[in-house]
């Protein structure tokens, strides 16, 4: 794209590479339409599946390179989830587990030049955290049925006018979780990728200086495959700090 | 006679085995905590924001459901900012106390290698502390 704009001044599109279009022809996208996007989705998950199934599939006691990794991963998922839920947290570990992978191997896929980072989608990040903001409020209510309320209801106010107001702001801060969780990772994922972008267009229009821009890249390349691993363990992190809650709501 | 010396070696082994885990263990703890500091910061910027643009919602879609334009509007981008508020506290709290995400913030003063260090010492030894 700006490669090709060669001398022509500057012809930079960084939010391009975010279109979703139909993989086979076709213009306009219907809710059955195969996309990049489920492409780069599906990849995510045989990736993720691979790593797992095909990892774990030896069962050997000295474990081969992917075995060690994908113990490794499971490890330090089941530890952050017993770390930050406790004991009764590890019953949803699955879960967690599943979300880790697919944001994971999601973020770092999308590295790959060329591809497609479907979590830089917020469309796809607010599912991802509206699933967990409504299992993470069903399990409250199963386990504290209407004492689960309690949570929102400050009985240390002095008043009750001053209860109800507190109520709506604590309900409000409620409905705020998933929003800030969904935003951030997109958010994250987006404008690593868009810099990229306007750095790799900056060297098709330096010319000879390019190398500037390009060493730029590199480093850039380095913070975001941190940025990918890190945004991965902050969700998976912030769905066990939300499970605590609702777990053990008395604060 | 002949145990002393071979305790010395050992001794001499645990050390240059601490000393090595102690440079390979520093440096890339140090860049991801400030990292992660960075990054809870942007967390607490998008709490702020999204409360405040929550109320502003909810109060926009009350007043065009009942006709009253600036009332709710008014009420509930202020009630959506204080909530805003409130969720930044709590991730404040989070940080204060080292849980969540801010564990990983801590690593570098963290107590996990200090642990593997004392592992490796010997109970018994009076020099070593």
């Amino acid at each position: 794209m700006a490669e090709e704009a060669g001398g022509s001044g500057f012809n930079i599109h960084p939010m391009e590479q975010f279109e979703v279009h139909s993989l086979f022809g076709g213009h306009t996208v219907h809710w059955y339409t195969l996309t990049n996007a489920t492409l780069w989705m599906a990849l995510t998950v045989l990736a993720a599946s691979a790593l797992m199934v095909l990892g774990s599939r030896g069962r050997s006691l000295v474990p081969t390179r992917g075995q060690s990794m994908a113990e490794a991963t499971y490890g330090f998922v089941h530890k952050m989830v017993t770390d930050v839920a406790g004991k009764e947290g590890a019953k949803y570990f699955p879960y967690v587990m599943t979300l880790f992978l697919f944001i994971l191997f999601s973020n770092v896929l999308a590295l790959i030049p060329g591809s497609f980072a479907a979590t830089s989608h917020i469309a796809v990040t607010a599912i991802l955290a509206l699933a967990v903001f409504i299992s993470v409020t069903v399990i409250g209510f199963m386990k504290h049925g209407s004492h689960f309320l309690n949570l929102f209801w400050v009985s240390s106010a002095p008043t009750v006018a001053l209860r109800i107001v507190l109520a709506v702001i604590e309900v409000i801060s409620y409905f705020v979780r998933p929003l800030s969780h969904s935003v951030r990772l997109a958010g994250n994922m987006m404008a690593g990728h868009a810099v990229l972008k306007v750095f790799a267009g900056f060297a098709g229009a330096l010319g000879v200086a390019a190398f500037i821009p390009i060493l730029a890249i590199t480093a850039m390349y380095g913070l975001e495959l941190m940025v990918a691993v890190i945004q991965a363990y902050v969700f998976a992190i912030l769905t066990c700090v939300y499970l605590n809650d609702a777990l053990h709501p008395g604060h | 006679m002949a145990k002393e010396p071979f305790d010395e070696r050992l001794k001499r082994l645990e050390d240059r085995i601490a000393a090595a885990k102690a440079t390979r263990e520093d440096p890339p703890a140090k860049g991801h905590g400030e990292y992660t500091q960075g990054s809870l910061a942007w967390r607490m910027v998008t709490e702020l924001v999204a409360g405040m643009a929550l109320g502003l919602g909810i109060g926009y879609a009350i007043d065009w459901a009942a006709g009253t334009r600036p009332i709710f509007l008014v009420v509930f981008a202020l009630l959506g900012f204080a909530a805003g508020v409130r969720t930044m506290l709590r991730t404040a709290a989070e940080v204060r106390e080292g849980r969540g995400e801010a564990a990983l913030a801590r690593r570098p003063d963290g107590a996990a290698p200090r642990q593997a260090d004392r592992a490796l010492r010997d109970p018994d030894d009076p020099d070593e502390e």
